[in-house]
């Protein structure tokens, strides 16, 4: 393996370890759960997909990057419908969430177009 | 559609464990078995969602990349938007609730549509609902990269409904 792809791989590995941490702390640092689910899929996106494509710089054009690309994809369907499976379990059993929902786009001034 | 799932379960248990000599006889009775087993999986869910699933055509696949690439650059975006708003040194978040038209045809276009607003961070789809997404942002600039619709247009022409 040549050094500048073993830097490559470094590089995404450490910042996709980064993101997951980051998601870590926004777990933590946010105060309710509909925040924090956000935190977490930092984690899911950023997290993960920096470090499998890190990985994907090693296994070259191979049937181990098809393997990689193949989580990868899997990974972009299931985190989704899961984090949309616990907001949704939240939100249908009630759990406060101090909301109006806001019908006019720019209400408040601040939806940018 | 419905013969190209089918080459495609078996495109994908070739490439991953398929038999390449005919000593993995049992192998590959095996695979043929399970795929001919997920196809018939996928028939079931496909007729109790009700026929949603035309979504791939063929020419969708070939606007597939460009999607690819408009979808990782807003997902980075969002990602470090987020990663601003968790490492800031006090956190302000002003979250919100938003009903978020859609305007894809498929059913699998309007949940490729939800799956992407949910995997952006800052922004969630809670639900489904007579064509609209209820959405939960993080804060105005996270509401913003959804309301502006520019993920909506980018899952519409990857239906082939624009452009």
């Amino acid at each position: 393996m040549n050094g500048a792809l073993d830097i490559v791989t470094a590089v995404l590995l450490s910042a996709g370890g980064l993101f997951c941490v980051v998601g870590g702390i926004g777990l933590h640092r946010f105060s309710e759960f509909y925040q924090r689910t956000h935190a977490a899929s930092v984690t899911d996106t950023a997290g993960a997909g920096l470090m499998l494509l890190g990985l994907m710089f090693q296994g070259g054009l191979s049937m181990v990057t098809l393997k990689l690309v193949l989580v990868l994809a899997f990974l972009f369907f299931s985190s989704p419908a899961i984090a949309h499976a616990l907001v949704k379990a939240a939100h249908g059993h009630g759990l406060a969430l101090e909301l109006e929902i806001e019908d006019e786009p720019g209400r408040n001034g601040d939806a940018a177009g | 559609m419905r013969p190209g799932v089918l080459a495609l379960l078996a495109a994908v248990w070739l490439s991953l464990s398929g038999p390449y000599t005919m000593h993995e006889l049992p192998i590959l009775i095996f695979g043929l078995l399970s795929i001919a087993f997920v196809w018939r999986l996928y028939l079931a869910l496909d007729r109790a969602a009700g026929g949603g699933s035309e979504f791939f055509r063929a020419s969708s696949w070939l606007r597939l990349p460009r999607f690819l690439v408009a979808f990782a650059l807003k997902v980075a975006a969002a990602n470090l938007h987020t990663t601003k708003l968790i490492l800031s040194p006090k956190i302000e978040l002003h979250p919100r609730l938003r009903r978020v038209p859609t305007s894809q045809k498929t059913s699998f276009g309007q949940v490729l549509y939800a799956n992407f607003i949910t995997l952006t961070p800052g922004t969630i789809t809670l639900d489904l609902r007579d064509d609209e997404l209820l959405v939960y942002a993080l804060d105005a600039e996270s509401e913003a990269d959804v309301m502006d619709g520019s993920m909506d247009r980018d899952v519409l022409r990857l239906e082939g409904g624009s452009d």
